[in-house]
């Protein structure tokens, strides 16, 4: 039996992560001849480049910290046992609103985060992408929305997304490659909430397969989806953009943690060093991808500082850290009379937009979405017992009501304040690395926006007639910003290529780059900017703008 | 004696495959003389519409029977289709006995019932549909009762009473129309609203297997050419109707071979059968069209008595 502590990418193989027990060839490469990528963490950004960068002809080598599983045999329908999919390592945490790491915004698996996240795949209000000049708050992006609403068609057709024949809000897209899943009845709660507030909803678009795709069988609707999928149903970076990875020649090495990026003494990164099976190791490349997300890359680059970049790697601007984004994720909860059974199905089925649209009526920058709720049930007994402070008999009553419950939960814009960040103490982990040190607070305007989502989610439960409504006012979910892209090298860590400005073979690829959030969730959009990336470095390629080192 | 009736069932089903095959090896021999039949006399294309009746019928007994135990049978309602499709399947195989040129009074009624419980079902499938959220919308289309399928019972109830008038109608006048025609034009107006019900649900699954749009090329190309035998006489249009019907009704078996594929799609695959048969594509949909394709032909094989007998006149 596998202990999940040995590496399972070895000998020219890897998992196969369609058939119980089988394994696929897999290239490898010498650690002393340097290949053209070596990318540190394979989830939506660095899995999703791999392959992109594999497929245009480059020799790829991706890092993750976490094991390579097989779906089909590694996954328990248990919340406890797959607290194995997150990061847990030892941070601390911080701030006015210290967060709370772990479930929403972390994984530790070749995969990244998307071996347990809600599939929940929203492109980006084009507005968004210019929310300084055209809604008059926080950073402009250098990347146009026309250009990635191609790029987010790619993406969408490569996750086989499930959505809407007509989504009600923003320019017109192309068709989901699937169609929506049937609604369960928490999603039927929502909808009918917002008929009678007057307001649009629509299924909402989710990379789970409503229907066969090659080996991969459709949602069997079991619920257990904030974790690992055991039908493969779930279109997580692990069962799309890796297995083509492995086949366009690139490979991955699971278990594997980087430590720190060595550069030569023009400034050019030349490597990575990285601890596998208890030893340490480097592997030589002639370009270096970031892709470990908002906390681990900065970690990273500040964890690799030299003489010649005492600050850190890529962070002349100072930016490196900075600019930390959670999303704010606040609920309100009821009863209703007749029975939900929320946690049948995906937990986000029905989705309303409204607010990430609308711009009248609002005391705030930014927007928020909100969708209809499935808690599994430690999940929903803890936050009884911690957010509404329940215990005893009243904790116990109120479980009886688990099949009765709906809620509404939103994924709230938060503007980048550069108080909010992440920094190295001075402790050790399990590596000998210094572990980061997460600092964060909601400021006034992300207040308000959360209290407009909460009166405006009650009115929603009180018209169809839930009763018992509380709200949840403190929860968050994903994280981003810490090396924000932008035009200016004084005011960014990247380009819109994601190319840092200070060391250019060396590139960063995840969530880190958004100069704002958004009210959607991020996955979609930082495969989206990978896909990109791709493309451009492989026009640099062409045109021999990519240096050597 | 009591085995009579069954060695009889089996050759009117015969028959009509017989026909299916005689009309396919009809068009791929080109060369050969167009072979002269003998008119069929009305108890026997009443027979063959009994058949259509007992297929259809069929269909909607196990398909309701399994959508309607899925959905836990909360309306007593529910429990009306399997009863009136079970009765409509036993009146339509004691037609296929029956060799007597008459109409029965109970078949007669019990295809009557069936019309009118198919059309009822029709409405509780509508309301269904528009009073969720979304109202009419392609996502109640695709996952509220399927509004397509109470026609099934619908055209089953209708076939057979065609069925019964043919019986007794030496003529073969329908509501004072030639009876081949009148079936023809049912029989291509079913065809093209189970065409749109196969096509809304292989829309529903993306059409991710290309034998997806078998259903929504071959049956309406058959149901195309048996309307426009309505309106042209000649043997090409009508020999490529047969075709067409006759590849339509070999669909509905090589529909059920599909189906059973993509029930071991399913996680799980067979081995799960008992989630997986409620989950997967149907089973028993796929032989609706061959209801209706045998159906069709015998529309065709009215129209042509029709013609004869016109032509010794």
């Amino acid at each position: 039996m596998w202990d999940e502590s040995s590496p399972r990418a070895v000998n020219g193989r890897a998992p196969d992560v369609f058939r119980p027990g089988a394994w696929v060839p897999m290239r490898e490469y010498p650690e002393d001849k340097a290949v053209d990528f070596a990318i540190v963490g394979t989830g939506a950004g660095g899995g999703t480049l791999a392959c992109k960068l594999a497929e245009h002809g480059f020799s790829v080598v991706a890092f993750d910290a976490g094991p390579y599983w097989r779906p089909l045999e590694d996954f328990a329908s248990d919340e406890t046992h797959q607290s194995k999919l997150y990061w847990t390592d030892k941070r601390i945490v911080d701030g006015d609103n210290p967060l709370q790491l772990g479930a929403n915004n972390s994984g530790k698996s070749v995969g990244g985060s998307t071996v347990h996240f809600a599939m929940v795949s929203l492109r980006f209000r084009p507005e968004w992408f210019k929310s300084r000049s055209k809604l008059g708050y926080a950073v402009d992006w250098p990347l146009d929305w026309r250009e990635m609403w191609r790029y987010y068609s790619e993406v969408e057709q490569a996750l086989k997304v499930s959505g809407p024949l007509r989504y009600p809000w923003g320019p017109a897209r192309p068709r989901y490659p699937y169609r929506p899943h049937e609604l369960n009845a928490a999603a039927l709660v929502l909808a009918e909430g917002a008929e009678a507030l007057g307001i649009d909803w629509t299924p909402t678009p989710l990379a789970t397969l409503s229907a066969p795709r090659g080996l991969a069988h459709p949602c069997v609707y079991r619920g257990m989806c904030v974790i690992g999928c055991s039908t493969n149903a779930k279109q997580s970076v692990l069962v799309t953009w890796l297995p083509r990875a492995l086949e366009a020649g690139a490979e991955i090495r699971d278990l594997a943690m980087v430590g720190s990026i060595e550069h030569d003494t023009a400034g050019l990164a030349t490597g990575v060093h990285y601890q596998r099976e208890g030893r340490w190791h480097f592997q030589r490349a002639r370009n270096v991808v970031v892709a470990g997300y908002a906390i681990e890359t900065p970690r990273l680059l500040l964890n690799s500082a030299s003489a010649r970049f005492p600050d850190g790697l890529a962070n002349s601007s100072g930016l490196v850290g900075k600019n930390l984004m959670v999303q704010s994720n606040q609920a309100v909860w009821g009863v209703m009379d007749r029975e939900i059974r929320s946690y049948k199905g995906p937990p986000s089925l029905a989705i309303t937009e409204h607010w990430n649209y609308a711009d009248d009526g609002k005391d705030f920058h930014g927007g928020y979405c909100y969708m209809s709720q499935g808690p599994l049930p430690i999940v929903w007994g803890t936050t009884q017992a911690s957010k509404r402070g329940l215990w005893g008999q009243d904790l116990l009553n109120a479980m009886e009501n688990y099949n009765h419950q709906v809620g509404l939960k939103i994924v709230g814009e938060t503007l980048p304040q550069e108080r909010n960040c992440v920094t190295l103490s001075d402790e050790r982990d399990q590596y000998g690395l210094r572990i980061p040190r997460v600092t964060y607070a909601f400021c006034d305007n992300d207040k308000r926006l959360i209290a407009h989502s909460l009166r405006f989610m009650r009115q929603a439960l009180e018209a169809v007639d839930a009763h018992d409504i509380w709200d949840e006012d403190d929860d968050t979910c994903h994280l981003n910003g810490t090396a924000r892209m932008g035009d200016d090298p004084s005011s960014s860590v990247v380009n819109a290529d994601c190319r840092c400005w200070d060391i250019p073979n060396l590139w960063i690829c995840d969530g880190s780059v958004f100069p704002t959030v958004g009210g959607v969730n991020p996955s979609l959009t930082i495969e989206a900017i990978a896909c990109r990336t791709a493309d451009r470095i492989k026009a640099m390629a062409r045109r021999g703008e990519l240096s050597r080192s | 004696m009591r085995r009579l009736p069954a060695v009889k069932s089996r050759r009117v089903a015969l028959a009509s495959l017989q026909e299916i095959a005689g009309s396919l090896s009809e068009k791929y021999a080109p060369g050969k003389a167009v072979r002269t039949r003998v008119p069929e006399p009305g108890g026997n294309v009443g027979r063959k519409l009994n058949f259509s009746s007992a297929l259809l019928s069929f269909s909607v007994l196990a398909d309701s029977g399994l959508e309607h135990y899925r959905g836990s049978f909360q309306n007593r309602l529910m429990y009306l289709p399997l009863a009136v499709s079970a009765a409509t399947l036993a009146a339509s195989l004691f037609g296929i006995v029956d060799g007597r040129a008459k109409s029965h009074v109970v078949r007669d009624g019990l295809y009557g019932l069936a019309a009118l419980t198919g059309a009822t079902g029709l409405g509780f499938h509508g309301y269904n549909i528009v009073k969720r959220p979304g109202h009419l919308s392609w996502i109640n289309l695709f996952y509220a009762a399927p509004v397509g399928a109470p026609v099934a019972l619908l055209l089953a109830g209708v076939l057979g009473r065609v069925a019964e008038r043919v019986r007794d109608d030496e003529a073969s006048t329908l509501l004072g129309y030639p009876a081949g025609e009148v079936l023809g034009a049912v029989t291509s107006a079913g065809l093209a609203g189970t065409v749109a019900e196969a096509g809304l649900l292989h829309f529903r699954g993306a059409f991710q297997n290309p034998g997806m749009f078998l259903p929504v090329v071959v049956p309406p190309a058959a149901a195309g050419l048996l309307a426009m035998t309505l309106f042209r006489s000649g043997n090409v249009v009508r020999r490529a109707a047969k075709l067409g019907l006759g590849l339509t009704a070999l669909l509905g078996f090589v529909g059920v071979g599909f189906h059973a594929y993509g029930v071991s799609r399913n996680m799980g695959g067979w081995r799960n059968w008992s989630q997986n048969i409620l989950n997967g594509p149907p089973l028993p949909a796929p032989p609706s069209f061959t209801g209706l394709a045998l159906a069709g032909l015998a529309a065709l094989s009215l129209v042509e008595r029709n013609k004869k007998a016109g032509f010794h006149d």
